[in-house]
């Protein structure tokens, strides 16, 4: 699987960093980062991806399959 | 207090979900039970109301409770027996728990006479899909209630060009945000077409299917369309008997502990005693279910109430963190109002509210903002 992050919709709740905190993380600023930008995530991590799909408040990551 | 072997969490919700998440976060690694209702399963709530009505808009996701060891049920509980700790569900006979956290939510408040067809309300996911389907042929709307749902459905309604009234007794958002906030927005949801009506008396629904209201026995307003957006009622049915519930939901404490021992509750279907209403908002939920998931294991947790929220009014984000009842003008401005682009703060003895008003900041740097030392005393 791969993930679309939406940054323009990003309004930095900060919830898919505390589900998927290898993939996702917030600089002291509140600006998220996507640590797999345009890679494949590990199938051990799918899970946790989803779950941090899921968890955003404003819609802005997607699943790509 | 022995440690519990099997926790039942009642409401497959965000607060649910959330519960059930940190549970396992905190070493728990007993049985966890979460009974839900809504064949969806979990998600979350706020884009419904804005993304989930854009056309063609898909289903949005999904929240998981994959990985966490969580027996899910999915056909609602009907019935709960505190002293011999059973909840009974609709699938199953009984499920025992040795605690329970109820996090059950709210249902939409509808309007519409006993048998009365065709009033829409926005609550769940199959709401939001119904609602997009039938915006698609729509031309005329009306919005009863003009809280932040009614106005961001109004956005919604507006953003695809259709002619949409909004109707409530109260003017838009005053109650909630005070007046310099409700003012501008209603002036923004005006400029785009959002046009709004004051009704003299309670609104009442006409006709079978719903094709307008009425207050007063007259003032009669037709529609394609009527989406009631006038509030939400906790969802205690099935708390029948159990004395857990009155009539304003699932009474807590400040550890989400409710008057029975063992059993908990968060998010929309509870209220904190000491303040006597329901606060119904995302980041109560998230907050609730953290606390009530600690509770429940006998450890410390964070406070009960997380002073956040936002809302979107055509396009514009508002997020707010820090304490209602913004009555007076903020104490200062940085930024422009008219381009939608400012930060706003108001300085009072109940603590420091920060407003980004239309302007995209993380949410992390506003609550450090409202933490922050007060620089005008």
């Amino acid at each position: 699987m791969k993930i679309n992050v939406d940054y323009d919709r990003c309004e930095g709740h900060g919830l898919c960093a505390e589900q998927a905190p290898h993939l996702f993380s917030l600089d002291d600023d509140g600006e998220l980062t996507y640590h797999l930008e345009g890679q494949s995530v590990p199938e051990e991590q799918a899970t946790k991806a989803r779950a941090a799909i899921g968890s955003c408040p404003v819609a802005a990551l997607r699943e790509l399959t | 207090m022995s440690s519990p072997e099997s926790i039942v969490v009642v409401g497959e919700s965000l607060a649910g979900t959330t519960a059930a998440r940190e549970l396992r976060a905190r070493g728990f690694t007993g049985r966890i039970t979460l009974i839900g209702n809504d064949a969806d399963g979990a998600y979350a709530r706020p884009p419904l109301s804005k993304e989930a009505l854009r056309p063609g808009a898909g289903d949005t996701s999904t929240i998981s409770v994959d990985g966490l060891d969580v027996e899910v049920d999915r056909s609602g509980a009907v019935g709960l027996d505190t002293t011999a700790r059973l909840v009974r569900t609709a699938a199953r006979a009984e499920v025992s728990y040795d605690r329970l956290i109820i996090a059950t939510g709210a249902s939409a408040r509808r309007l519409a006479q006993r048998g009365q067809s065709g009033e829409l309300v926005l609550r769940t996911r199959g709401d939001a899909s119904h609602l997009a389907d039938r915006l698609d042929t729509a031309s005329r709307v009306i919005v009863v209630g003009a809280g932040f749902l009614g106005m961001e459905v109004a956005s919604a309604c507006a953003a695809r060009g259709l002619e949409v009234v909004v109707v409530d007794v109260e003017p838009p958002l005053t109650r909630v945000l005070g007046p310099f906030l409700a003012d501008r927005l209603a002036g923004l949801a005006a400029s785009s077409g959002v046009r709004f009506i004051t009704a003299s008396g309670p609104v009442g629904l006409v006709g079978d299917p719903v094709r307008g209201v009425c207050w007063n026995g007259q003032d009669v307003l037709r529609a394609d369309l009527v989406v009631t957006c006038a509030g939400d009622i906790p969802c205690t049915d099935w708390l029948a008997g159990t004395g857990l519930a009155d009539g304003t939901g699932v009474g807590i404490d400040d550890r989400c502990a409710t008057t029975v021992p063992d059993v908990f509750a968060a998010g929309d279907v509870s209220y904190l005693r000491s303040l006597g209403r329901r606060t119904p908002y995302w980041s109560n939920a998230i907050a609730q279910g953290k606390l009530a998931a600690a509770s429940a294991l006998g450890q410390a947790g964070d406070c009960a109430t997380d002073d956040y929220f936002w809302t979107e009014v055509c396009g514009v984000p508002i997020k707010v963190m820090g304490p209602l009842g913004l009555e007076a003008a903020p104490d200062s401005v940085d930024g422009s109002l008219e381009g939608y682009d400012a930060l706003l703060t108001w300085e009072r003895s109940a603590g420091r509210t920060v407003v980004a008003f239309g302007r995209k900041l993380p949410v992390g740097r506003l609550r450090t903002m409202a933490q922050g030392e007060s620089v005008s005393g």
